[in-house]
């Protein structure tokens, strides 16, 4: 049994994430650019190398004609970003997964991840993601934030 | 296809050859672009017009025939003003397979944007739906859930309920799901804007608005008439659409907005949607059909990233974009409300509206980028409409082979609960839960309340539209002229079945590959179908889309499917009629032959029988049957009525039953007469029961028995079947069954597809 | 003097109109304003959130529109005693904003109606709430009977009430549930929520008493051609059924 986890974005145009950087500027919180994923951290017995195509057997949480995926080298969230995760919302696979397994995964946990770039590709600073999470990404009554 | 295959162009040689020799030149690549686009089957129906013109489009409830984005229907008076219906129906098949949330969610707003560019404003959706077998972890399961929440949530965020629609699961559509969809809207006919621009428009302002264009969706036009692969659904993934809910919300608003102004400063101006082949195709066509040309300056476009190649940004099917032709006088205050008022920019990354060109007397289509003129051709050449005239097969009608009585070792009890648990039959409660049906709050009668959903669209009115789908693939596996005339008949059964007097069709015919004989040849037999149901109903289509090539890399072709809706009208929305049973001691007519025939019946298909014999339709007594249906609606003797379709007469009892108990009710029971006797044992029991000629089942309470039967004095297949009683039971010769056992045997199977 | 009602408009709202039409034909005097008008609405007396998707719900339902100009004007208004309206997104963007239950900062939310469950999908249905406060515990529903049943529909992929236990025993001890979910016949049990919400909870209501978040849409059901059961007889094109709630609103405004 190991611990993996994934991050899936979009490649077609994030209409979402254009709305909260509107937002967050509005509320004086700057970035040049804002990406949002889906972070699944899995719970795998399965072999690590072959994770990624077991995963694409799961179309619900993964299509390739509009995600990209990601293996993560480390399960927190990286430089500039944030992961927002609902609570209550454990132990849910089935659910989460769209009634769907994936192949030896045995528990997954799902956060939303919010990551801040300067025009550079550099990732802000820290203060910057807090503030974010703070003033509008996370709901204190329901989720909570890492960082 | 021709050798530009690999470069995504599906012209051929010959049609290449035509370009050129017009141009006196190759084609440029914006033209190659231009000229695969308007020429696709999309846009061109090349292989479909002139079948099409064998339809019935006029009439007088007939406003605007199939000519431009949306016909319209005339609806009623109120106020001494006319007001119209204005219907558009269209598919989204091939992306829907590829990627169905977001396939379907444009499907939807694709639609929508055919009804407000008519200036009208949209009022109600339907979505005629054909998936796979839904196996648990299948790619078909997954393609019907996500369809299904694509469409729920572009409707439910614009706020338009979703008020008819249907589902069927069939092998047939393993490869290829079908997603049709329907909107409506309602415009005062005076009001009426048009999808071209009028008279004396020499210079007028050709002003883009919505989304930034981008590079999804290039390809559209062409990816949709073209046969899917599965090896390409990577290679496909340019020509997946972006649905944006939230900026057609504002952009919806901020038109209905432009309408007023217009209306105030009695301007008329030309508006269309931005659908297949873009910018160039949706210029190109408003200009040519007022009979102008066009100049178009692609620098000014609203891009939302740089570097776009000039084809990309001319013919791209980017979403959530219109176009307006403009009197100059009139353009300032018109970007003011989009860009300003409602703020479109800050809705949606660069969206805005901004002038890209000019209308011009010369009847040239020319498009420059950066000052160089990348397209320059004869506008009527472009839009002009060309004819591929291709063999087809004769599809005949299967000879009738009425056997003996349908006769099964199976007790009736397992057969009902199979029928009823049949995945054409079951609930389609969890199915339909997910789409916001009551928005807008004129809702009369929801999906599933009735056989077809009502509203009441106007303030103050008690005008009622309804509107009901129908196109049963089973039938079109078998025999799709025939298939095509039960569409028809269906949809329009369906709207009486509520006390609405239908007015009018749109159509959807989804088919294969027209190059293969076979397939073309049920394209035309159905379109011969729907001909002639159309004239014995009297029923004009005034708007319709053919949707081709839905076939594998298998060479699998979907089942023939003719899909239909039909609209029509209650002038007093107090006479409507829902289906669920209102009181114990009423009693239950038949109205309509049964027949024998089970040919693509779901009786025959939970026993595993096949046969190809179709229920034929005798309109002269159906058309009876209706007035007289609709007379007895008027009279208000009918307390529920439910029309007669899947799964047979005592399906529909069924439901009516069902429906009283959803609505929270004490549940009514049904005391069914033995068929041997209301038949006068022309029939056997199964077939009696189970056939799925049409018809309808109605509740009559008792003290209206007398009235209604006087009413029937003259009517040709008015039979009394039952009572209902007191207790939840269906009761039938000497058997009773638990009515809320059966209800739960049809609700189970599609919650488990939409949990 | 009339009491002037403003319907808002963020971007993405889809029921201004019925809203406003219902709250009219109830006696109010509704008006629909846009949220680029947001600097007239110091002058409005009332306040509605009607239903959508201001921004799609993006973030989160309600999250991005409780920051507009627009909510400002509403807090403002809120603090001086006027009554607040919000109807499903409507009521989300008053939980977000902190008005409701209004027991912490503004724009820290104590309590969110968050994405359904067990099954997290929208979910469209007729269903019944019954008032379940005094009605004098608010201005907003002093003109209801008590116990009220208020036929509605609901229309929510976020409606289930979440919040910690804590803050849960506090909404129960202190009357901030006004509404929960019921049957037809007034029953009120488990079966009868279709979003998981905690307590059965449709509708809160703040410490004040002057601002009101339901989830329902009473207005999808408040004319008497909406349901079938209130059909016969009656003026097919009065307000009925979930009238009441609206009756009890402008009532309580100060309108006829």
């Amino acid at each position: 049994m190991s611990e993996r986890a994934v991050a899936i974005s979009l490649k077609i145009p994030d209409n979402a994430a254009f709305t909260a950087s509107v937002a967050l500027g509005r509320l004086g919180v700057e970035a040049d650019r804002i990406e949002r994923s889906e972070i699944w951290h899995f719970d795998d017995t399965g072999e690590g190398s072959t994770l990624v195509s077991r995963i694409e057997g799961n179309e619900t949480i993964f299509n390739p004609n509009k995600h990209r995926l990601t293996l993560l080298e480390e399960i927190k969230p990286r430089p500039g970003e944030v992961w927002i995760e609902e609570l209550g919302r454990h132990d849910e696979t089935r659910e989460h997964l769209g009634g769907k397994t994936i192949a030896g995964v045995t528990n997954a946990r799902r956060y939303v991840a919010w990551r801040f770039l300067r025009a550079s590709g550099e990732p802000e600073g820290r203060d910057v993601v807090q503030r974010a999470a703070q003033r509008l990404l996370c709901n204190p009554a329901i989720e909570r934030a890492l960082f | 296809m021709g050798s530009f295959a690999g470069a995504g162009i599906a012209l051929r040689p010959d049609e290449l050859r035509r370009i050129a020799e017009n141009l006196g030149r190759d084609p440029s690549v914006v033209e190659l672009h231009a000229f695969d686009a308007q020429w696709s089957e999309h846009c061109s129906y090349k292989s479909s017009r002139h079948l099409l013109r064998a339809l019935p489009t006029s009439g007088p409830a007939v406003v605007l025939g199939p000519s431009e984005d949306s016909g319209i229907l005339h609806f009623g008076e109120h106020n001494g003003e006319r007001y119209g219906i204005v219907v558009a129906h269209e598919s989204h098949n091939h992306p829907s397979q590829v990627v169905p949330f977001e396939g379907a969610a444009t499907g939807i707003g694709g639609i929508v944007r055919d009804v407000v560019c008519m200036g009208a404003e949209v009022i109600a959706v339907a979505d005629p739906l054909r998936f796979g077998r839904i196996v648990p972890g299948s790619h078909q399961r997954y393609v019907a859930q996500s369809v299904v929440d694509g469409i729920g949530a572009y409707g439910n965020a614009i706020g338009v309920p979703n008020l008819a629609g249907d589902v069927y699961f069939d092998e047939g559509f393993d490869d290829n799901c079908l997603v049709n969809v329907v909107a409506l809207g309602l415009v005062k006919e005076a009001e009426i804007v048009h999808s071209y621009a009028p008279r004396n428009a020499d210079g007028w302002d050709i002003v883009l608005v919505g989304k930034a264009t981008d590079a999804s969706g290039f390809g559209g036009a062409s990816f949709s008439s073209v046969t899917l692969d599965a090896a390409d659904e990577e290679s496909n993934k340019g020509a997946v659409q972006v649905p944006d809910p939230f900026l057609k919300n504002v952009l919806m608003r901020a038109s209905y907005r432009v309408f007023a102004l217009l209306r105030e400063k009695k301007i008329t101006a030309g508006f269309k949607d931005l659908g297949a082949g873009g910018i160039m195709g949706c210029s190109a066509e408003i200009c040519s059909a007022g009979g102008y040309g066009a100049q178009i300056d692609l620098e000014r476009v609203n891009v939302a990233i740089d570097g776009l190649p000039p084809e990309v940004v001319a013919i791209g099917e980017t979403q959530e974009r219109f176009i307006w032709a403009l009197p100059p006088e009139i353009t300032a205050a018109v970007l003011h409300i989009y860009n300003e008022e409602f703020t479109l920019p800050q809705i949606a990354h660069n969206a805005r509206a901004v002038v890209i060109g000019k209308m011009t007397a010369e009847k040239r289509y020319v498009m420059r980028e950066a000052g160089n003129v990348v397209m320059d051709v004869d506008i009527d050449f472009l839009t002009g409409s060309i004819r591929d005239d291709l063999p087809h097969h004769e599809i005949a009608t299967p000879e009738p082979s009425y056997g003996r009585p349908l006769v099964t070792g199976m007790p009736f009890g397992e057969v009902l609960e199979r029928v009823l648990a049949h995945h054409d039959v079951a609930s389609r409660e969890p199915l339909y839960r997910r789409y916001d049906r009551a928005v807008r709050g004129r809702t009369v009668v929801a999906r599933g309340e009735g056989d077809a959903g009502v509203l009441a669209p106007i303030s103050g009115s008690k005008l009622g539209m309804a509107v009901a789908v129908a196109g049963n693939p089973r039938y079109g596996g078998i025999d799709p002229r025939l298939a095509a005339e039960h569409a028809v008949y269906e949809s329009v059964r369906s709207v009486c079945a509520v006390g609405a007097r239908p007015t009018g069709l749109t159509d959807c015919l989804n088919f294969g590959n027209p190059r293969k004989p076979e397939h073309y040849g049920e394209l035309v037999a159905a379109i011969a179908g729907l001909a002639t149901a159309a004239r014995e109903f009297e029923m004009p289509f005034v708007s319709g889309n053919v949707s081709l090539y839905n076939e594998s890399a298998g060479g699998k072709a979907v089942p023939a499917s003719p899909v239909v809706a039909c609209v029509g009208t209650l002038s007093d929305i107090s006479c409507v009629v829902t289906m669920s049973l209102k009181q114990p001691g009423s009693v239950l007519y038949l109205i309509g032959h049964p027949q024998g025939a089970l040919g693509g019946s779901v009786v025959l298909d939970v026993l595993g029988r096949h046969d190809r014999t179709l229920p034929r339709i005798a309109y002269e007594p159906v058309q009876r049957q209706h007035d007289f249906l609709w007379q007895a609606m008027q009279s208000r003797l009918v307390r529920s009525a439910h029309r007669v379709s899947n799964g047979g007469l005592i399906v529909a009892v069924c439901e009516m039953a069902f429906s009283t108990m959803h609505c929270g009710h004490t549940g009514i029971g049904v005391q069914i007469d033995d068929p041997w006797q209301w038949t006068h044992g022309a029939l056997g029991e199964l077939e009696a029961l189970f056939n799925e000629a049409g018809g309808f089942a109605v509740e009559v309470a008792a003290k209206d028995v007398d009235a209604f039967e006087g009413l029937a004095d003259n009517v040709d297949g008015v039979y009394e079947i039952g009572v209902t009683v007191e207790h939840p039971v269906l009761s039938l010769r000497n058997e009773a069954f638990d009515l809320s056992h059966l209800y739960d045997v049809w609700r189970r199977p599609l919650a488990e597809v939409y949990p | 003097m009339s009491h002037r009602i403003a319907v808002l408009v963020f971007p993405g709202t889809n029921s201004e109109e019925e809203t406003a039409r219902l709250l009219l034909e109830c006696g109010g005097d509704a008006h629909i304003v846009h949220w680029s008008k947001a600097s007239t609405l110091p002058h409005f007396d009332a306040y509605v959130l009607p239903g959508g998707f201001a921004y799609e719900d993006r973030i989160r339902a309600g999250a991005i529109a409780a920051h507009d100009e627009t909510m400002d004007h509403v807090i403002e208004g809120a603090a001086l005693g006027k009554l607040v309206l919000g109807i499903c997104n409507g009521a989300q963007i008053l939980l977000e904003a902190g008005l409701v239950p209004g027991r912490g900062e503004l724009r820290r939310p104590t309590a969110a109606f968050t994405r359904n469950g067990p099954v997290p999908h929208f979910v469209c249905m007729r269903t019944h709430m019954k008032l379940v406060i005094d009605p004098a515990r608010s201005p907003i529903t002093a003109a209801l009977p008590k116990g009220a049943l208020i036929p509605a529909w609901v229309g929510h992929g976020e409606g289930r009430l979440a919040a910690h236990e804590s803050e849960l025993r506090a909404l129960a001890e202190n009357d901030h549930i006004a509404l929960v979910y019921a049957h037809a016949d007034g029953r009120v049990d488990a079966s009868a929520v279709p979003n998981g919400s905690a307590l059965g909870a449709a509708a809160l209501v703040n410490t004040a008493g002057n601002v009101f978040a339901v989830m329902p849409h009473a207005e999808r059901d408040g004319w008497t051609y909406n349901h079938p059961d209130r059909r016969r007889g009656d003026d097919m094109l009065a307000p009925s059924g979930g009238a009441v709630l609206f009756r009890s609103f402008v009532r309580g405004v100060g309108g006829r």
